[in-house]
C-alpha cells in the first residue's frame, strides 16, 4: 500500500512545495522533507505548467557558474543519483535536449567569441579523469594508461592531478568528441580490470585561461579558472561500496569489516574535540573531497544535482539519494581561525582608556580656555560613560517610571507620545514656545473635567495665576463642551478673558494663568462644520456669536501654534480696554500727520533750491548748452525726488519697527506687570502693577530722526 | 543408518566452500543491472545444504527433543541464562544443532547482504533457536557470537541501537564467560567493534574509545594486523586521548605506533622505487603512514605545553608563579604511582615489542611542563618530530598539509615562549614564528588556498603585536624614565604596522570579488572579522608620530574602526554575544577618542 504512495508523494507533492521533496516510508507512516534550493519536475513533458526543461535547469545553475568562472573563480557542479533516475540527462541529455554539460560549453565559447579581441585572449582547455578505488586515471591519456596518477598541490596552481592531460578545445563539437572518448576509455578499462563504472567518479573540467595585454605598457595577467563536472558514482553503489567518502554516511550504521575501524576511531577524536583542541587525524577525506576542496569554500560557486526516480520501488535508493545531498548541502570547508586570547590587550586598552578621563579631568582644571567648553562637555560625557550600562538602564527606568506616575497624578495621557493618536478623542494639548515641548503634553477631558493647583483637580496646574480651583470643563451629552472659570481665575479663550460660561469649539486656544497655554481638540465640534449649518438653518441670517470666529480663520484649525495663540491674547488685551492702545494710537495719527507736513515742507525746501539753481543759469547760453545743461537739470530733479521717496520709506518703516517694538515691549510688561500683581495678590499686598507709558515730551515728534524708541527714553517705566 | 557418510559430508563441505566463495569472491564481479547474481546462487547452494542436512539428520532418531522445544523467540538483553540447557554442545545432537544453526546463519547473513532484511533476520533468528537447543562448547561458541554480531548490526541498521545494543552485550557476556574454556576467537573481536560502533552511535564516546582499544589489543594479541593500518589507527586513538587531557594513554597510543609501524620494514630506497611501482608505491605508503604518525606526535607535544601553559596563566595570559610553586609542590610522586596503576589496563603490545615501546614512552614526559627546562624538553621532541614530517610533506606536492605542519611548528614556538623568562629570548621565538610563516603566506594562490591564507594573516597580525608589546616592555624596562629612542621608535612602528598590515589583508580576504566587504559575516569570520576591527583601531593609535597631521590621520582610522564594531553590533545585535568585551571598549573608545582628537585639533591650531 505504501509503496505506491511513494509515487504519488512524487509526482503531487513536488508542486505544492517548490523546493522541498516529500518522501514517505514505506515502514513508518511518516512523510519526510527535505528542503533543496531548486526542485525540478522533469518527469511528463506534455505537463506543460510543471515540466522543467533542460533550459530552465541551466538558466538556474548553469548560469551563475558561467559568470563565476568569467571572473575568475572556479565553479563545480556534482550530479549525484542512482542509474536510471537520469542523471546523465540532465548532464548530458540528448540530440534534442542538450543538457548542462552542453549548454555551459556553448554559452562559454558564444562569450569567449564575443569578448575577445586584441587585449583579451581565453584559452579553453580541457581534462577528463576517474577515481576509482581512490586512484585517479587519466581517461584523455591517447595510450589509455592504466598507471595511477598523483594528486599534488602547488602553492600557485592549487591542487591538481600530477602528469593528467590538458587538451586544448576551441568549440563545444571539440569538448563532445574528447568527453566521448573518456567514456569509451572509462568503459575499456572497467571491462579490462572487471571493474564497474558505476563504482567510479569521473571529474570533467574545463580550463579558462584569460589573458589581458595591456598594449600600451606589452604587460599582460592572467586570470585561471575552473570548473569542474563531477559525475559521483550511483548512488546504490555508493551506499553498498562506501566509496563516497565515510563521512556522508548513514549515521546508525554498523560497518562490519574491521578495516573501517580507523573511521570509527577518527569519528571519536572529532567528536570529542573541545574547542582549541589542535588534533591530528590521519584518516583524510577522499581523493574526489580533497581534489575539489577549494570548490567547497570561499568564493567557489558548487551545485550539486542529485536526481530521483519516482518509481515506486526505487524508493530507498531515493530516499539515501536526497540524504545525502541533503548532507552534501552541508559541507563548508570550515576553516577556523585560532584566535589567540587577547586579554592583555583588553586590559591595555582599558588602562588607556581609564588614562583618556584622567587627562580630561586635568584639563579641565587647568582651565584652559579654549578647551573649556569642550571639556565641560566631555565631563559629562565620561560621568555618563563611568555609569556602566545596566546601572543606566535601570536609572532610566527608575525616571521613567517616576515621571510616568507623576505625570498620570496630574491627569496627563500616558498612552500616546503626543497627539497624533487619540485624535478622535476630546483632549487638551500644551502650546509652548519651545519646539521641544509644544504639543508635548495631552490631557483627555472626561465627562467633567476639574482644572487647578490642587491635588484634587483632574488637571493639576501649577505657576502664577492658577488659582487652586481654577475652571471647570464639561462634556455635555448633547456634544456640547463648555468651560466655566472659577471667580477670579484668569482665563481666556481665543485671546478673549472669560468670566462666564462658554461654549467650546475644536481648535480653540486656551489660556490659564499667566503662561498656560492649551489647544482643545474636540473633532467633533468643528467651528466651520457649525457654521455651514448655522447658514443652512437661517441663511439670511448673519448669526455671528460671541465667541465664533469667521470660517476662514478656523480652517486652520491644527495650525494654532503657541504664538498665535499668545499673539491672539495680547492683540485683544490691547485692542479692548487697555489705556495704553490710545497712547500708540495718538502716537500713530500724530507719525501720520507729521508725515505729512514734513513732506510738504520737504517738498518747498527742493523747490526753492530749484528755482535757485534756475537763476544761476545765465540766459547766454548757447541752445546746444542750454540742452545740455537742461538735461544736466534734471538729474538733480530726479534725485531730489527718489531720495525724498526713499527717505519716506525708510522712515515708514522705522516707524513700523518701532511701533511694533514699542508693542512687544509693552505686552512684554505687561505680562510682567500681571505676574507682579498674581504676586502681590497672594502675599496680601494691595498693591496694583500697571503700564505707564512714558514718552518726553521733546521726543513726541515723530519725525525727529533718532534711533527708534530708545532704551533709555523711550522705556515704559513701571511703577 | 541414514547418517551422513563421509563422502557424502565432504560434497556438503564443498558445496559450502563453492558457496563461500561465490558469496564473498565472485559476487564483486557482479554486473550493475544484476548486482547480487552470485549471492542468489550462493543461497540456492546454502538451501540445498540445508537441506541435506536436516533430511539426514532427522532420521537419526533425534526428532522428539528439537520439535517439541517451546517455540518462543529468544530476545538477548532479556534472559541470559539460557545458555548450558539441552544437549551438550558437544554431543551428536548439540553437533546437529549447531550445523543447522550454522547454516541459518549463513542465510541470513546471504538475505541481508542482498537486502530482504526481514527474511534475513528470521534466517539468524533460527539459528539462535538451534543454538539453543545446546550448550554453548568450543565448537559452537564462535557461532554464538556471530549471530548476535550479525543481528546487533541488522538492528542498528533499523535505527534501534538499544536492540543492537542488547545482542552485542550479550555476545560479549557469552565470550567472557566462556572465554577460560575456549581458545581466543575472533568473532569476540569484532563483537568490540561493533560494540564500539554502538557506543559511538549512542553517543557514549568514553566507552566507544575503550572498546576501539580492546579491539586494537584484540589485534595485536591474535596477531590479525596490517601493521601500518594498525599504526595508524593507534595514532588517530592518541588523539582523542590528547583531547581529552589524558596523556598518559596518549602517549603509549603513539609509542605502540611508531613501533608497529616499524615492523612494516625498511623504506625501500629512492633507487628501489624507481625500478618498480610496487617499490614505489611501498615507499609512499610507509613514508606517508610514518610521517602521519610524526605529525600526530607533533600534536602530543604541543597539546601538553598548551594545556600546561593555560594551567599555569594568569588572568593575562602571563606565568602566574605561585601557581607554578603550588602545582611543583603537588607533583610529588603520586602521579607516577597513579600513572602505573592506570597502564597496566591498556598495555599494548608482545613480549618483542613492550620493551621497544616501553624505551620510546620515556622518551618525554606525559606530566604538564611546569618550567622553561621541562617545556623545552617537550618542545625539542616537537620539533624533532616536525622535521621528520615535513620530509614526506614536503611544500611542493603537499601545500596544506606542509603549512598545517608549519603551524604546529609555530604554535610550539609560541607555548615555549610562554614559559620564557628573558623577553629577548622570548621575542626572538616570535621572530622565528614569523620567518616561517611570513613567505609562505605572501607566496600562496589567495583563491586555491583562501581559507588557509586567512589563519595565517590572523596568525602573523598576532605575532607581530606580541613582538611589538615585548619591544616596548624591553625598551621601558631599560630606560625607565628617558624617552624611547629612535631605533626603538622606528622598530615599534614597524611592527605595530605589520600587525595592523596583516589584520587588513586578513579583512580584505573577506571582501567580495568586487572588492566590497560583506554587510553581513558569515557565523565563521564573525567574530575574527570584529576582532580584527577592534585590534586595528588599538594598532593604529598605538603608532607612535611625531606629526601632528599624520598622528590625527591615525586617530581618525582608530574611531573609524571602533566606530565599526559597534554599528555592525547596532545593526546586527546577534553579533554582541560574540565580542561582548570588544564591543564594550569599543563604545567606549567611540565616546573618548573624538575628544582626544579634538584636543589635538586645538593643539595644532594654537601651534599654527
Amino acid at each position: 500500500i505504501c509503496e505506491e504512495e511513494v509515487g504519488a508523494a512524487q509526482q503531487m507533492r513536488p508542486m505544492l512545495f517548490p523546493r522541498d521533496v516529500c518522501v514517505f516510508l514505506p515502514d513508518l507512516p511518516l512523510l519526510q522533507v527535505f528542503a533543496f534550493d531548486h526542485c525540478f519536475w522533469s518527469i511528463d513533458e506534455s505537463n506543460v505548467p510543471k515540466y522543467a526543461g533542460q533550459e530552465v535547469v541551466f538558466k538556474c545553475l548553469g548560469e551563475g557558474i558561467l559568470e563565476n568562472a568569467f571572473q575568475g573563480y572556479n565553479a563545480c557542479i556534482f550530479a549525484y543519483g542512482q542509474t536510471g533516475s537520469g542523471k546523465s540527462f540532465s548532464m548530458m541529455g540528448n540530440g534534442e535536449q542538450p543538457g548542462l554539460i552542453p549548454r555551459l560549453c556553448c554559452s562559454l565559447f558564444e562569450r569567449v567569441h564575443r569578448e575577445e579581441n586584441e587585449a583579451h585572449t581565453f584559452k579553453v582547455e580541457v581534462s577528463y579523469m576517474e577515481i576509482y578505488n581512490e586512484k585517479v586515471r587519466d581517461l584523455l591519456d591517447p595510450k589509455g594508461s592504466r598507471q595511477s596518477l598523483k594528486v599534488r598541490e602547488h602553492k600557485v596552481l592549487g591542487p591538481y592531478v600530477d602528469g593528467l592531460s590538458q587538451l586544448a578545445v576551441t568549440s563545444f563539437e571539440d569538448i563532445e568528441v574528447l568527453m566521448s572518448e573518456g567514456n569509451k576509455s572509462r568503459t575499456v578499462a572497467a571491462t579490462n580490470m572487471n571493474e564497474e563504472s558505476s563504482r567510479s567518479h569521473a571529474v570533467f573540467s574545463i580550463i579558462v585561461t584569460q589573458t589581458l595585454y595591456d598594449l600600451q605598457s606589452g604587460n599582460s595577467g592572467e586570470k585561471v579558472s575552473k570548473m569542474s563536472l563531477v559525475d559521483l558514482a550511483g548512488s546504490e553503489r555508493v551506499s553498498k561500496t562506501g566509496a563516497a567518502g565515510e563521512r556522508l554516511k548513514e549515521g546508525s550504521n554498523i560497518n562490519k569489516s574491521l578495516t573501517t575501524l580507523g573511521c570509527v576511531i577518527s569519528a571519536l577524536a572529532d567528536q570529542s574535540a573541545g574547542k582549541g583542541k589542535a588534533k591530528f587525524v590521519p584518516y583524510r577525506d577522499s581523493v574526489l573531497t580533497w581534489l575539489l576542496k577549494d570548490n567547497l569554500g570561499g568564493n567557489s560557486k558548487t551545485a550539486m544535482i542529485a536526481t530521483v526516480s519516482p518509481a515506486a520501488d526505487n524508493y530507498e535508493e531515493t530516499l539515501s539519494t536526497l540524504r545525502y545531498a541533503d548532507r552534501a548541502k552541508r559541507i563548508v570547508n570550515h576553516a577556523v581561525v585560532n584566535e589567540d586570547p587577547n586579554a592583555r590587550i583588553i586590559r591595555e586598552l582599558r588602562e588607556e582608556v581609564e588614562k583618556l578621563k584622567v587627562q580630561l579631568c586635568q584639563a579641565e582644571s587647568m582651565k584652559a580656555p579654549e578647551l573649556q567648553e569642550k571639556l565641560q562637555e566631555s565631563e559629562k560625557l565620561i560621568q555618563e560613560m563611568t555609569v556602566t550600562w545596566e546601572e543606566k538602564l535601570r536609572k532610566t527606568e527608575e525616571i521613567a517610571t517616576e515621571r510616568q506616575k507623576q505625570l498620570e497624578s496630574m491627569g496627563i495621557s500616558l498612552e500616546t507620545s503626543g497627539i497624533k493618536v487619540g485624535e478622535d478623542k476630546c483632549f487638551l494639548v500644551n502650546l509652548n514656545a519651545d519646539p521641544a515641548l509644544n504639543e508635548l503634553l495631552v490631557y483627555y477631558l472626561k465627562e467633567h473635567t476639574r482644572v487647578g493647583a490642587d491635588t484634587s483637580q483632574d488637571i493639576q496646574l501649577f505657576g502664577i495665576g492658577i488659582q487652586p480651583e481654577h475652571c471647570v470643563l464639561e462634556l455635555c451629552p448633547d456634544g456640547d463642551v463648555t468651560l466655566m472659570p472659577m471667580e477670579n481665575a484668569r482665563t481666556c479663550v481665543n485671546g478673549t478673558m472669560i468670566d462666564c460660561l462658554v461654549h467650546l469649539w475644536h481648535g480653540d486656544r486656551i489660556l490659564w494663568g499667566n503662561n498656560h497655554f492649551f489647544r482643545i481638540n474636540l473633532p467633533k465640534r468643528k467651528r466651520r462644520d457649525r457654521l455651514k449649518e448655522l447658514e443652512r438653518a437661517s441663511p439670511r441670517e448673519s448669526f455671528v456669536e460671541a465667541d465664533v470666529e469667521t470660517a476662514s480663520e478656523a480652517s486652520s484649525e491644527q495650525d494654532y501654534s503657541y504664538e498665535f495663540a499668545q499673539m491672539e491674547v495680547i492683540m485683544k488685551t490691547l485692542g479692548n480696554n487697555d489705556p495704553m492702545q490710545n497712547v500708540v494710537q495718538v502716537l500713530e495719527k500724530q507719525y501720520l500727520e507729521e508725515k505729512r507736513m514734513a513732506l510738504e515742507e520737504q517738498r518747498m525746501m527742493y523747490e526753492r533750491e530749484l528755482e535757485s539753481l534756475r537763476q544761476q543759469l545765465s540766459p547766454e547760453k548757447t541752445p546746444q548748452h542750454h540742452r545740455s545743461s537742461s538735461d544736466r537739470l534734471t538729474f538733480p530733479m530726479h534725485t531730489s525726488h527718489s531720495k525724498l521717496r526713499l527717505w519716506t520709506e525708510e522712515r515708514d518703516e522705522l516707524f513700523r519697527q518701532s511701533l511694533s517694538r514699542l508693542r512687544e515691549q509693552v505686552v512684554k510688561a505687561n505680562t510682567l506687570v500681571r505676574e507682579a500683581n498674581f504676586l502681590a495678590e497672594e502675599m496680601n499686598k494691595l498693591t496694583d502693577y500697571q503700564v505707564t507709558l512714558q514718552i518726553p515730551a521733546a521726543n513726541l515728534s515723530a519725525n525727529r530722526k533718532v534711533r527708534p524708541l530708545d532704551h533709555t527714553s523711550n522705556h515704559p517705566i513701571l511703577k | 543408518m541414514a547418517s551422513l557418510s563421509s563422502a557424502e559430508w565432504r560434497a556438503l563441505c564443498d558445496k559450502f566452500t563453492t558457496a563461500q566463495n561465490l558469496s564473498e569472491v565472485e559476487s564483486r564481479k557482479d554486473p550493475a543491472n544484476d548486482p547480487f547474481r552470485s549471492k542468489y546462487k550462493a543461497r540456492e547452494l546454502l538451501r540445498e545444504i540445508y537441506c541435506a542436512l536436516k533430511s539426514f539428520e532427522t532420521t537419526e532418531g533425534e526428532n522428539e527433543s528439537g520439535d517439541q522445544r517451546p517455540t518462543e523467540q529468544p530476545v538477548d538483553g532479556e534472559r541470559e541464562d539460557g545458555f548450558g540447557r539441552g544437549f551438550n554442545g558437544d554431543s551428536p545432537a548439540g553437533l546437529r544443532a549447531a550445523k543447522l544453526g550454522a547454516v541459518e546463519y549463513y542465510l541470513g547473513v546471504n538475505h541481508i547482504e542482498t537486502e530482504e532484511l526481514s527474511a534475513g533476520q528470521e534466517h539468524l533468528m533460527n539459528c539462535m533457536k538451534q543454538l539453543e537447543k545446546c550448550s554453548v562448547s568450543s565448537e559452537n561458541v564462535s557461532l554464538y557470537i556471530h549471530v548476535r554480531n550479525q543481528l546487533g548490526i541488522l538492528w542498528a541498521g533499523r535505527d534501534e541501537t538499544e536492540k543492537a545494543q542488547g545482542f552485542l552485550e550479550t555476545a560479549e557476556s557469552i565470550y567472557q564467560r566462556y572465554m577460560k574454556e575456549v581458545s581466543l576467537v575472533l568473532a569476540y573481536t569484532h563483537t568490540m567493534y561493533y560494540l564500539a560502533q554502538v557506543y559511538k552511535n549512542l553517543g557514549e564516546i568514553e566507552r566507544a574509545a575503550t572498546y576501539c582499544h580492546s579491539t586494537l589489543q584484540r589485534q595485536l594479541l591474535l596477531n590479525q594486523y596490517n601493521p601500518l593500518e594498525w599504526a595508524l589507527n593507534a595514532a588517530t586513538l592518541s588523539q582523542y586521548y590528547i583531547t581529552k587531557g589524558r596523556y598518559m594513554e596518549g602517549r603509549h597510543c603513539l609509542s605502540a605506533a611508531t613501533v608497529i609501524a616499524g615492523l612494516a620494514g625498511e623504506v625501500p630506497s629512492e633507487a628501489a622505487a624507481q625500478e618498480s611501482e610496487t617499490e614505489r608505491e611501498r615507499r609512499d605508503q610507509l613514508r606517508q603512514k610514518r610521517a602521519e604518525i610524526a605529525r600526530c606526535w607533533i600534536k602530543y607535544c604541543l597539546n601538553l605545553l598548551q594545556d600546561a601553559e593555560k594551567l599555569l596563566q594568569d588572568n593575562i595570559g602571563e606565568l602566574d608563579t605561585e601557581r607554578q610553586e603550588e602545582l611543583k609542590r603537588a607533583r610529588r610522586g603520586e602521579e607516577e604511582a597513579e600513572e602505573k596503576d592506570r597502564k597496566s589496563a591498556l598495555l599494548f603490545g608482545s613480549e618483542d615489542t613492550f620493551d621497544s615501546i616501553a624505551s620510546l614512552e620515556e622518551k618525554v614526559r606525559c606530566l604538564f611542563p611546569l618550567d622553561f627546562t621541562e617545556a623545552r624538553a617537550v618542545f625539542l621532541v616537537g620539533q624533532t618530530y616536525v622535521t621528520q614530517a615535513k620530509e614526506y610533506f614536503e611544500i611542493d606536492g603537499y601545500v596544506t598539509d606542509h603549512i598545517e605542519i608549519l603551524q604546529d611548528h609555530s604554535a610550539l614556538f609560541k607555548a615555549l615562549a610562554f614559559f620564557e623568562e628573558d623577553l629577548e629570548r622570548r621575542c626572538k621565538m616570535h621572530k622565528r614564528r614569523i620567518d616561517m610563516l611570513e613567505p609562505i603566506c605572501n607566496d600562496l594562490n589567495a583563491q586555491y588556498y583562501l581559507l588557509i591564507r586567512r589563519q595565517l594573516m590572523f596568525e602573523l597580525a598576532e605575532t607581530y603585536n606580541e613582538m611589538m608589546d615585548l619591544k616596548l616592555s624591553l625598551a621601558n624596562r631599560q630606560a625607565d624614565t628617558q624617552p624611547l629612542d629612535n631605533h626603538t621608535i622606528k622598530k615599534f612602528n614597524h611592527l605595530c604596522s605589520s600587525s595592523a598590515k596583516y589584520f587588513q589583508m586578513f579583512l580584505d580576504s573577506l571582501c567580495s570579488p568586487e572588492g566590497k566587504f560583506p554587510e553581513r559575516l558569515e557565523e565563521e569570520v564573525l567574530r575574527p572579522a570584529l576582532v580584527a576591527r577592534f585590534r586595528v583601531a588599538r594598532l593604529h593609535s598605538r603608532l607612535i608620530c611625531s606629526v601632528p597631521s599624520a598622528q590625527l590621520d591615525n586617530l581618525n582610522k582608530s574611531l573609524d574602526n571602533y566606530k565599526y564594531v559597534v554599528e555592525y553590533c547596532e545593526a546586527h545585535p546577534e553579533a554582541v554575544a560574540a565580542v561582548e568585551t570588544e564591543l564594550e571598549l569599543s563604545q567606549e573608545m567611540v565616546g573618548l577618542l573624538p575628544i582626544k582628537i579634538n584636543r589635538l585639533k586645538a593643539r595644532m591650531a594654537t601651534n599654527n
